[in-house]
């Protein structure tokens, strides 16, 4: 069992995790996990959902086991499955199952990506039963009170064949999280990237300029997560407009006008 | 620079040269008022032209400052060269002309190679100035540059710089301009100094009142311009750093200078200095006034500290200005329009007042009046049901305190009812605007849902005859949160057919696109998916296989699922798009949909869903109408195209039973996903009392029935704004809001795409 404890261990976190707090998002999520209730963060990519699961676990003293979903996760993919070891057949549990083991937070990143019918596996998690029917082995687990279950979506313009069922959906406790205002944003960008305070306020002026293009064909606009990433490019010598039209100008848009448009708003600013 | 300073430089840039010293004292004359840097400028063309000709070089002298009002510094090497050209060829009265006509002869000539219109960067600016404003501005073409709030206009060529990529970025530079203005809100600066208007009063606007009541409106009007520009200057520096430390080395020198004597004009020309140089270079101005003008500069002030400072320049020139001519505006700066200021401000004020009534009228309609309170005692005409006694409360200081929570609530005949959402929101919007809730809002409100009352609940008198349709659905009714049964009678039409060239012109113009969706939508066609654990497949599943191995060793049953089998179309989609014929389609929308419609077909062509196309309007609920335009399977033909040239606006936007007529239609397909795409121009209403928040509920619960039929619906909306009922309508995931028409045509296969992909 040494194996399982040194998979584990990776998962802890040590060292606190920076995180500016939005409201009262921690203490919720705090209360929810006493009472054992899951959560589900909605929120636009890139602004901080991630971030604060790992500042959560850290604070309630829990590892974090994160699964990001994709169309071809499968239900032994999250429970587990057997392999086959020097002519034995082993089982070994998935991450979803070692985290019920071990009381540990389980976050599944971007939940409707995965297919419906490995998003059912959590059902029986997610309600009071708090259990995880492992059928191969015959075997019922009964999550401990350390356990807790995180799913995260973005609820933006999508594919009509990627939505949350009611039925999975009214499970959680649901936190929206949306992008920080702006001299939050500006702190975090400027912490994260470690840059001048100056700069980090005009990316975060940038990214509020594309964030009300949606009426002009403007999905989402730029995440805070591209604007560490453009200031990070900017404190290692890339100069700033070039490091804004590689990290936001072009992770934005294919169209034309709007790159135009985006890189002269990037040229009015810096 | 003072004139001896002048001739002392002048002397070292001709020596060994002895010029005669009243000749030079003559020529020296113009550059006297000038700034340091304006001199060094044209001083350093003397050594290039001095040795050609000393007479024309006193000439070059005198017109060189004024050459500098129309050009940009850079440019003077290029000009003087051109001058020391027509000297060669034509002699000293040539060059001179040159000289003289430095618009004609010159600027001209720049545009000729470089100038940008309007309409090449518009597409570009639009977006770039919505970013800015984070609101949906317009932008228009005008002779100068200006704005009313709502639309800023810009000129239709700007050409003074030399390439494109320059003369960009003073489009630019000017849309900035007049973005600050309206961010530094120097339309409606908060002045003790203006006259307060009455709430409600459309015929002028406070500042346009104020200049008005001075001695010399136009020089007021002027000088507050100008010291508005000083502070978006630096206000321009400050937030758009990258835009003016790029632009600055574009502009002129100078402004150009009013006639000899005209003291007033002189005053607004040192102040553009000022704007252009940000240096104080008049004396006696700056010593007089240079505090209050630095102060304009600095962050936080206000366009009150403006209107003071001009009022007090005003009062000490307007003596002189019995000359005065308002000098040209600085390109970039442009004007202030204020009549255009208040006819959008009226335009505004009239549709939120329209709005606000509409919607009270129609939540107190809706409202079960509570007790009688005071209305018994009123005398009401014959027929009227008595106006209910209505009052708004809205807290005042909730906007101090955001977290603070807020309290809105309507009092009708003394008892609260809650706010809804929507009329929260505009009686907010209306305090925003006009400083309060003018009472005549609600007493208008009041009276027209008396009358409403009286003649009856909305759904309306049952009128027309010619029935003779099959099909009849019922109508959400949300009021009694019920249906009224069988309410509306749906007839399914042939479009008549028209002969036109839409569908070439169609074909034609969007050629390139076409081929580019026809790939785009192959490509979604052949996706290829691999089927993992298939009982029988292509090739061998690995992980199955390994994973049943060791079940097997584990003592379980092993899977027979071993196989990968290659899917080659998992979609399995159909598709019905329901368009908007009513009459206020007319014109660009309507273009733009059967535009939309065949992009859209000939992309469906190539990614192989099944979809149907039909048109809706009718009048009221015993007349509604859905045209057909493709049934589900019916082959993209020429007769399809015919109908899709021949929609035409019809009459009202009954939405609701078109939606329901869908989804009966789609109760007869089979298909794994099915997609209903709606593309409307706004609120659903018709001829009758349909309308406001009734149509909109019952739209809602249309949706809703599609939805639990398993239907995808998904609306595009065509409209100047974004509304809020439109969220609460369609699902703020499932619709999508284009204000610009134009882009709807190249927008909509991208929305399939994105929906089912
Ligand atoms: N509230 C916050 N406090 C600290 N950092 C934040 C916060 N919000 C966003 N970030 C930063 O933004 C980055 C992207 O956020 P992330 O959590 O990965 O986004 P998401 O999971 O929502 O897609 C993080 O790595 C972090 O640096
Ligand atoms: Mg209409």
């Amino acid at each position: 069992m040494a194996g399982k404890e040194i998979r584990l261990d990776a998962h802890r976190i040590v060292d606190e995790p920076f995180y500016l707090a939005q409201g009262d998002e921690v203490r919720i999520a705090e209360i929810s996990y006493r009472c054992g209730m899951p959560l589900l963060l909605k929120g636009p990519t890139g602004c901080g959902k991630t971030r604060f699961m790992q500042y959560l676990a850290w604070k309630l003293g829990r590892p974090l086991i994160t699964v990001s979903c994709h169309d071809d996760l499968s239900t032994s993919d999250l429970v587990g499955r057997y392999l086959i070891r020097a002519g034995e057949a082993v089982w070994m549990d998935g991450p979803l199952t070692l985290a019920v083991r071990a009381g540990a937070i389980c976050y599944l990143d971007e939940v409707v990506e995965a297919r419906k019918d490995t998003t059912v596996v959590i059902h029986p998690l997610a309600d009071d039963r708090r259990e995880l029917p492992i059928e191969k082995r015959g075997e019922l687990l009964r999550a401990p009170p350390e356990f807790m279950l995180a799913v995260s979506y973005n609820p933006g313009y999508q594919s009509v064949l990627k939505d949350l069922k009611p039925s999975t959906r009214q499970r959680f406790v649901a936190l929206s999280f949306d992008y920080p205002a702006p001299d939050q944003e500006a702190e975090i960008v400027q912490r994260e990237a470690d840059i001048a305070p100056e700069l980090a306020r005009q990316l975060v002026r940038l990214a509020g300029m594309t964030r009300s293009l949606g009426d002009s064909g403007l999905a989402e606009g730029a995440s805070t997560r591209l604007l560490i990433q453009a200031g990070k490019l900017v404190a290692r010598g890339i100069p700033v407009r070039a490091a804004c039209q590689v990290a936001i100008t072009q992770a934005l848009s294919d169209d034309p006008e709007l790159l135009a448009a985006i890189d002269e708003m990037v040229s009015s600013l810096f | 620079m003072e004139l001896d300073n002048l001739k002392e430089r002048f002397f070292a840039l001709v020596a060994p040269d002895l010029p005669n010293d009243w000749e030079v004292e003559e020529a020296l004359e113009g550059l006297t008022g000038a700034a340091p840097d304006l001199v060094e400028t044209v001083l350093a063309q003397v050594p290039v032209i001095w040795p050609v000709s000393n007479s024309l070089c006193y000439n070059y002298l005198g017109q060189a400052v004024g050459a500098l009002s129309c050009f940009p510094p850079a440019e003077l090497g290029t000009w003087v060269n051109e001058t020391l050209d027509r000297y060669e060829k034509g002699g000293l009265q040539a060059a001179q002309r040159f000289m003289v006509h430095v618009e004609e002869e010159f600027v001209c000539r720049l545009r000729g190679i470089a100038g940008l219109r309007f309409d090449e960067v518009q597409g570009r600016l639009l977006p770039y100035v919505r970013g800015l404003a984070g609101r949906d501005l317009d932008l228009a073409a005008a002779a100068t540059a200006c704005t009313d709030g709502e639309t800023i206009y810009l000129p239709r060529e700007i050409s003074l710089a030399r390439g494109e990529a320059d003369n960009f970025l003073l489009y630019k530079l000017t849309a900035s301009f007049q973005w600050a203005f309206l961010e530094l809100g120097s339309f409606a600066p908060a002045s003790p100094l203006l006259p307060a208007a009455p709430d409600t009063e459309l015929a002028w606007l406070p500042l346009a009142r104020f200049f008005d009541s001075l001695a010399h409106p136009g020089l007021a009007a002027d000088i507050y311009l100008q010291l508005e520009s000083i502070r978006a200057r630096a206000f321009l520096a400050r937030e758009l750093p990258g835009l003016m430390r790029e632009a600055l080395p574009l502009l002129p020198a100078c402004p150009a200078w009013p006639a000899a004597g005209d003291r007033a004009g002189r005053l607004v020309s040192e102040l553009q200095c000022y704007c252009l140089s940000g240096d104080i270079r008049d004396a006696s101005l700056a010593a007089a006034h240079g505090r209050r003008l630095r102060h304009l500069v600095e962050p936080g002030t206000d366009a009150a500290r403006s209107l003071e400072l001009c009022r007090d320049l005003h009062a000490q020139w307007c003596r002189d200005a019995g000359d005065y001519h308002s000098p040209q505006p600085l390109f970039f700066q442009g004007t202030f329009r204020l009549d255009l200021v208040l006819a959008a401000r009226n335009r505004r004020r009239r549709s939120l007042e329209q709005r606000f009534v509409d919607t009270l009228a129609t939540v107190l309609v809706q409202t079960p009046a509570p007790g009688k309170g005071t209305g018994g005692d009123r005398e009401q005409a014959a027929g009227e049901a008595p106006a209910p006694d209505v009052a708004l409360v809205l807290d005042s200081g909730g906007k101090r305190h955001r977290d603070a929570e807020q309290t809105a609530f309507l009092r009708i005949n003394n008892e609260q009812v809650a706010l809804d959402e929507e009329l929260e929101a505009l009686a907010r919007e209306v305090t925003d605007e006009f400083g309060f809730l003018p009472p005549r809002f609600i007493s208008s409100a009041a009276g027209r849902a008396g009358r409403a009352a009286a003649i009856g609940a909305p759904g309306g008198p049952a009128g027309g005859g010619e029935v003779q349709a099959p099909v009849v659905y019922d109508e959400w009714d949300h009021r009694r949160n019920g249906f009224r049964k069988n309410w509306c009678i749906m007839t399914e039409k042939e479009i008549p057919v028209t002969r036109s060239t839409f569908i070439a012109a169609t074909l034609a113009r969007y050629r390139g696109q076409i081929v580019r969706l026809r790939n785009q939508f192959e490509m979604m066609r052949t996706t290829e998916r691999f089927l993992r654990r298939q009982r029988d497949g292509d090739d061998i599943d690995l992980d199955a296989l390994v994973e049943s191995l060791a079940d097997s060793r584990a003592g379980l049953p092993p899977s027979d699922r071993l196989f990968v089998r290659l899917a080659r179309d998992g979609r399995d989609i159909a598709a019905l798009f329901l368009v908007d014929m009513s009459n206020s389609t007319q014109g660009w929308v309507g273009t733009a949909i059967k535009e939309a419609l065949v992009l859209i077909c000939e992309a469906m062509e190539k990614v192989g869903d099944r979809y149907g196309i039909y048109g809706f309007s009718g009048m009221r609920r015993l007349r509604c109408e859905t045209f057909h335009i493709k049934h589900l399977d019916e082959p993209y033909g020429d007769g399809v195209r015919q109908r899709i040239g021949s929609i035409a606006p019809q009459e009202y936007t009954r939405m609701a039973p078109a939606i329901r007529h869908m989804t009966a239609r789609f109760a007869e397909v089979d298909a794994r996903i099915r997609l209903l795409v709606i593309l409307s121009d706004g609120k659903p209403e018709d001829y009758d009392d349909y309308k406001g928040e009734y149509a909109i509920e019952d739209t809602r619960h249309a949706l809703l029935e599609a939805r639990s039929a398993g239907i995808h619906p998904f609306c595009i909306t065509i409209d100047h704004h974004a509304h809020e009922y439109m969220a609460h309508m369609y699902g703020a995931a499932n619709s999508i809001f284009l204000d610009d028409v134009r882009k709807l045509p190249a927008r909509m296969p991208e929305i399939y795409r994105v929906l089912t992909s």
